[in-house]
């Protein structure tokens, strides 16, 4: 036959050339296709498939677990990868059972690192599924990239070459990306940062990072207007020399002009609001600026005073609970789909005085006969079809938005305590809404995998953010209103455009689903806390994570800034409350910016509780933090 | 290949209607099942999580159920965890314990109480980053009583607070307090019996009862406050003390302000016990040395309780007004405390003291014979202290009294004395005579029996005093003092004997060290008595 005489021409050759090793590439070749030959042609490769995975996994992960100590961490990186690849290979190729035979043998590998990872994937059974499942979506769709040294890369090349292991080759060369950097290896500490998830969606998310944004804070704000007010007053009242006074004053004249530009560049940026800011009361208007007055000032040395409240005799039913600027109402929603809102300042006197109490209240509003509202010390909000997931006070505590998984969210209002309005329009649960920091406008954020930013005075939502791969569960308002930030349970954090509705940032990083955000005051840093307990904090500008916080132990309920942004609290579902120094932090990650990141957040106080799992945080304006949390007994 | 395995699809095929499954089926539909459990699963952990829970219930999975478009599982009420049953005979088969319930039972119950409704209790997590330690917190020390004034502080809450556990409890086993109730009980009633003793080894050893020391310093500070008429009981409430001071696994010394009053009142009370017979001398001998090993132990961490100690005794020793019992008791807790201590308080006012003491003595100024008794007591103490002081001064400066020509001089000077003293008291001047008597009664008593028995040994060993009138008290003497006793027994007045002999003493070592000068001043207090406490080779030179 011609094709015989061609392939011994060719073996001939190579003989001749000394080509050994592609000699033998052409036999083993050969031979396969020779054994094969018999039958039908894809289905021999079908059988081939799956030995030839595991087989050059294993021969892989020999390899890497024996290489030299230097060197090894860098090639260890690459086993993830190719064995999640190898695995969806076979499902893919419908080798279901080897699949799993193959996934079991090397998951011990992989467990400490990876393993919600491994829970989910564990479950794909048929190549259906690997279309079903977002994770394995986003491994399909995207390359992981990994970052080692030349010489690494080197020792991996010549190993895929020597062992002639086509299949191990494939899956590398198709999934990862390799960013080889000249010089030492790095060290072994903080693998997550060498292995992401890079590729179409990463070029994506670098691409977005670049667009530029504005995390100044608004222009004309209360704090601006307490600061131009008090240096007459000061200089008045303190009977300061008069040449003082008058430099004072040629100051102050000079900074009004110059202000906005020169603190634009060295404190904090202005910017103008996106959207129209409902116009503030004259008299709430001076509540503020008293609050700001008498403002207590938090360092890492001097540490807020708590307030904590405790939810009694809740059976598990609490799901969600908020508190008021002020602290003086407390909201909880409940599981039986119902809403309660506590008076704080009244708790003591409705105790003692409850009858007369009652009586004057259950005057007020007709809504509740008067017996009931002198048993109950709480108002009780009837309307949602299903668990209440999330609830929100307005700034100045009017009213009360309360998010249920009956896909609605409900408007009621503190002064009348009845419900104003239903905004229909998520079509799945709703897991968070929040007030925006100026009223008037809020998020809420939904299993549907949206985010839509709505006013109060429209049922219809004005935007909806669309990009999350999986449920977004968490939303919050940057301190300028024109971003809001969304936490998903695709461990991504997004930070998105109001006005346009266009994502601007992707914040890669956390492990597991996102549970809680905070924003800085001074809208430059953003905190997240996810299901593991880990925080992190970033800088919104560069999209960097700035510090991982590593300390709770459970899911991260609740996340809060105090108001000068020097402190981050943070309450977790491991019952205590942590504050952590963010100046240390965030100037020790300026100075050394370009290092790695492996400053730490300084945790300044863990204060546990009895049993009571930190559901939510607030600061007051006057640095007040108020606490709440449902008493679980596991006693 | 999928932990579903084809029968489990059989068999629900079955239960559903569907009698022939085919395998090929059932096989396929497996992986299937298994995917969307696991599908189903992670829904309902975001349902957990969003209801800010750490643990999954039913519920949970109903939710993720309806978010699906699936119709919830009824039946399964959540709350408490389910119980499941393993089937009998199959090693992986489990079914959910569901009992029949009588209809009629569950309509004849009485209706359950109606659950607590929701509350908000509000407390100080923390004041400027500090946590402040009230109930509601968690103890950051072991143990921290609630005060009084935090409570005030909450008192809006306190009607509220009804159902939140009180923090501090102070737990003591049932076998603990059947322990304590059994020891309190013999310590009142039967402190002769040998159980008693058995309870004493066990209090001074036992290492569990930490936790009853609280309990057992009360005990001790009020009984001994409410029996003080009751010498056995008080006797046995020291000897708890002792135990209790002897354990090494307690740690006594929070507990030592409560012990310490009531110990030093069974030295110096003005009366312990009821009756005459009472022998409440031993009381306050037992209590000085148990005082004085507490000072000994725990001096070091409470550096003022010694001398807190001794001035409490010092002020009982100086005050004419009190009772010449409690004299007895001071002195006795003084010289319990060392030597140092006497010779650095006592001693500088032995002479005023004996001067106030010496009428008390006389038979002819103090007619009641118990007061003269006490007083010879209260005498044989105070000799006794410094005499211990000068054996310990003597036993410093062996040198002192080596030298050969000095005993041999010395016995001249002691003979003259002796033969002075003699002839004194035949002239029914010597005033010292009485208490040397006393003396050679009490000498041999307690801690200094040994010395005095030794000086025994040189003597006549049949020696035995003549019941002195004053004395009731029968003990051997030291046979070295009997001629003396012999002659000055009959002398009541007593003459001014020792004086004299003393000048001579102080002539003859004015080249001695200050223990000869205290020798000497201690023989013009105390005349011949004193020598009981010299040391018997020493002895046997004086002599």
């Amino acid at each position: 036959m011609e094709e015989e005489e061609i392939q011994k021409a060719v073996v001939a050759y190579l003989r001749k050339k000394g080509f050994t090793n592609t000699e033998h590439a052409l036999q083993e070749e050969q031979n396969r296709v020779s054994f094969s030959s018999n039958s039908d042609h894809s289905v021999s490769r079908l059988e081939n498939g799956p030995v030839r995975y595991s087989d050059g996994y294993s021969k892989l992960r020999l390899w890497a677990y024996s290489s030299l100590d230097l060197y090894k961490h860098e090639l260890l990186r690459v086993l993830f990868p190719v064995y999640i690849h190898c695995f969806m290979d076979l499902v893919a190729g419908g080798h279901v059972h080897e699949a799993r035979i193959f996934f079991h043998t090397f998951r011990e590998d992989h467990e400490s690192m990876h393993l919600r990872d491994l829970q989910k994937l564990e479950g794909i059974l048929s190549p259906l599924h690997l279309e079903e499942i977002e994770l394995s979506r986003s491994f399909r769709q995207n390359k992981f990239k990994i970052k080692m040294c030349e010489y690494s890369y080197d020792l991996l090349l010549q190993y895929l070459q020597k062992t002639q292991s086509f299949t191990m080759r494939g899956v590398i060369n198709e999934h990862i990306d390799f960013e080889v950097s000249p010089g030492q290896p790095t060290l072994s500490s903080g693998d997550a940062d060498f292995v992401t998830i890079e590729g179409r969606k990463n070029d994506l998310a670098r691409q977005i990072n670049q667009k530029e944004i504005h995390w100044g804070l608004l222009e004309d704000s209360l704090e601006q207007h307490l600061e131009r007010p008090k240096r007459p007053l000061d200089g008045g009242k303190q009977g300061i020399p008069v040449k003082m006074v008058k430099k004072d004053k040629l100051v102050s004249m000079v900074g009004k002009n110059v202000r906005s530009e020169t603190s634009a560049v060295s404190v904090a940026p202005r910017v103008k609001p996106e959207l129209t800011l409902p116009a503030t009361l004259v008299e709430v208007e001076q509540a503020i600026l008293e609050d700001l007055r008498s403002r207590v000032q938090l360092n890492n040395l001097a540490l807020p005073s708590i307030s904590f409240y405790t939810f009694i005799n809740t059976c598990n039913r609490l799901n969600c609970s908020s508190i008021s600027q002020d602290g003086s109402l407390v909201a909880g929603g409940f599981s039986d789909s119902s809403l309660k809102v506590w008076d704080i300042s009244t708790i003591g006197q409705l105790v003692k005085t409850s009858s007369l109490q009652g009586e004057k209240e259950s005057a007020k509003n007709e809504n509740f006969p008067a017996t009931e509202e002198r048993r109950k010390p709480y108002t009780l909000f009837h309307g949602h079809s299903g668990p209440v997931y999330s609830t929100t006070f307005s700034p100045f505590g009017e009213f009360l938005l309360s998010s249920s998984s009956d896909s609605t969210i409900r408007l009621w209002s503190t002064k009348l305590n009845t419900n104003l309005v239903c905004y229909k329009g998520h079509n799945y649960p709703v897991w968070d809404v929040q007030f925006s920091p100026v009223g008037h406008y809020f998020a809420s954020s939904s299993h549907d995998r949206t985010a839509r930013i709505w006013s109060m005075e429209r049922i219809q939502p004005l935007r909806i953010m669309a990009g999350h791969l999986s449920d977004v569960d968490c939303v919050q308002w940057h301190a300028n209103c024109n971003y809001i930030a969304t936490g998903s349970s695709d461990k991504t954090v997004r930070l998105w455009d109001v006005q346009s509705g266009e994502c601007v940032r992707i914040f890669i990083g956390h492990r597991s689903m996102i549970l809680s955000l905070a924003m800085s005051p001074d809208g430059r840093y953003m905190a997240s806390g996810d299901e593991d307990g880990t925080i992190m904090m970033w800088d919104l500008s560069s999209g960097r994570c700035v510090s991982p916080l590593v300390g709770h132990s459970s899911c991260v309920w609740t996340l809060a800034f105090s108001c000068e942004g020097t402190l981050l609290a943070s309450g977790s579902a491991d019952c205590t409350v942590k504050l952590w120094d963010v100046t240390a932090s965030t100037r020790a990650s300026r100075m050394e910016s370009k290092s790695s990141s492996s400053n730490r957040l300084r945790l300044l106080k863990a204060l546990p509780t009895k049993s009571t799992p930190v559901y939510t945080l607030q600061f007051s304006r006057r640095n007040l933090l108020f606490a709440a949390g449902a008493l679980s007994k596991c006693s | 290949m999928s932990i579903v395995p084809k029968e489990t699809i059989e068999v629900i095929a079955q239960s559903i209607g569907i009698a022939n499954l085919s395998s090929d089926v059932a096989l396929a539909l497996a992986p299937d099942v298994e995917y969307r459990l696991r599908e189903i699963m992670q829904e309902a952990i975001k349902c957990m999580r969003h209801s800010k829970r750490t643990v999954l219930t039913a519920e949970d999975v109903n939710s993720a159920l309806s978010l699906r478009n699936v119709e919830p599982i009824y039946g399964f009420a959540s709350g408490d965890p389910l119980r499941f049953k393993r089937a009998v005979g199959h090693k992986d088969l489990f079914y959910i314990d569901d009992r029949d319930v009588d209809f009629k039972e569950v309509i004849d119950a009485p209706l359950p109480k109606a659950p607590l409704d929701t509350a908000v209790v509000a407390h100080w997590l923390a004041i400027e980053g500090v946590q402040p330690a009230i109930p509601e917190n968690t103890q950051v020390e072991a143990i921290v009583a609630p005060s009084e004034n935090k409570k005030s502080e909450n008192s809006k809450e306190d009607g509220l607070l009804v159902d939140l556990k009180l923090p501090v409890k102070h737990v003591l086993s049932r076998e603990l307090q059947l322990y304590f109730d059994k020891i309190t009980e013999l310590t009142v009633t039967r402190p002769e019996s040998i159980l008693f003793k058995e309870a004493l080894v066990s209090l001074a050893a036992d290492s569990g009862i930490h936790p009853l020391v609280p309990y057992f310093s009360y005990f001790i500070a009020d009984e001994v406050a409410r029996s003080l008429n009751d010498l056995p009981i008080l006797f046995a409430l020291m000897r708890v003390v002792r135990s209790l001071l002897q354990n090494p696994h307690i740690h006594i010394e929070p507990y030592l302000h409560q012990l310490m009053p009531s110990i030093i009142t069974c030295v110096v009370a003005k009366r312990l016990g009821s009756k005459i017979t009472d022998n409440h001398w031993e009381l306050r001998d037992f209590s000085a040395n148990l005082a004085a090993s507490v000072c000994k132990r725990y001096g070091h961490v409470y550096h003022n309780l010694q001398s807190r100690l001794t001035k409490t005794l010092i002020n009982a020793f100086l005050d004419p007004s009190k009772a010449l019992t409690q004299h007895y008791g001071a002195i006795e807790g003084l010289a319990a405390l060392g030597t140092s201590v006497v010779r650095l308080l006592v001693l500088p006012n032995l002479e005023p003291y004996l001067q106030l003491l010496e009428p008390e003595m006389q038979l002819e100024k103090q007619k009641n014979e118990m007061k003269r008794k006490e007083a010879w007591r209260v005498y044989g103490a105070l000799l006794r202290a410094a005499g211990k002081c000068l054996y310990d001064r003597l036993k410093l400066f062996p040198g002192l009294l080596s030298p050969p020509r000095h005993p041999v001089w010395r016995i001249n000077e002691r003979v003259a004395t002796s033969q002075s003293n003699k002839r004194m008291s035949s002239t029914n001047l010597s005033m010292q005579q009485p208490p040397l008597k006393k003396v050679a009664a009490d000498g041999p008593t307690g801690a200094l029996q040994p010395i005095a028995m030794t000086a025994n040994l040189q003597g006549a060993p049949d020696g035995f005093p003549a019941r002195s009138s004053g004395t009731g008290v029968g003990q051997p003497s030291t046979s070295g003092q009997v001629p003396m006793k012999t002659t000055g027994g009959r002398q009541e007045k007593g003459g001014s004997v020792a004086p004299k002999g003393s000048a001579v003493l102080a002539q003859a070592w004015k080249e001695d060290l200050d223990a000869g000068h205290l020798l000497a001043s201690l023989f013009q207090s105390f005349g011949e008595g004193v020598f009981s406490f010299i040391q018997p080779v020493e002895m046997s030179f004086f002599i």
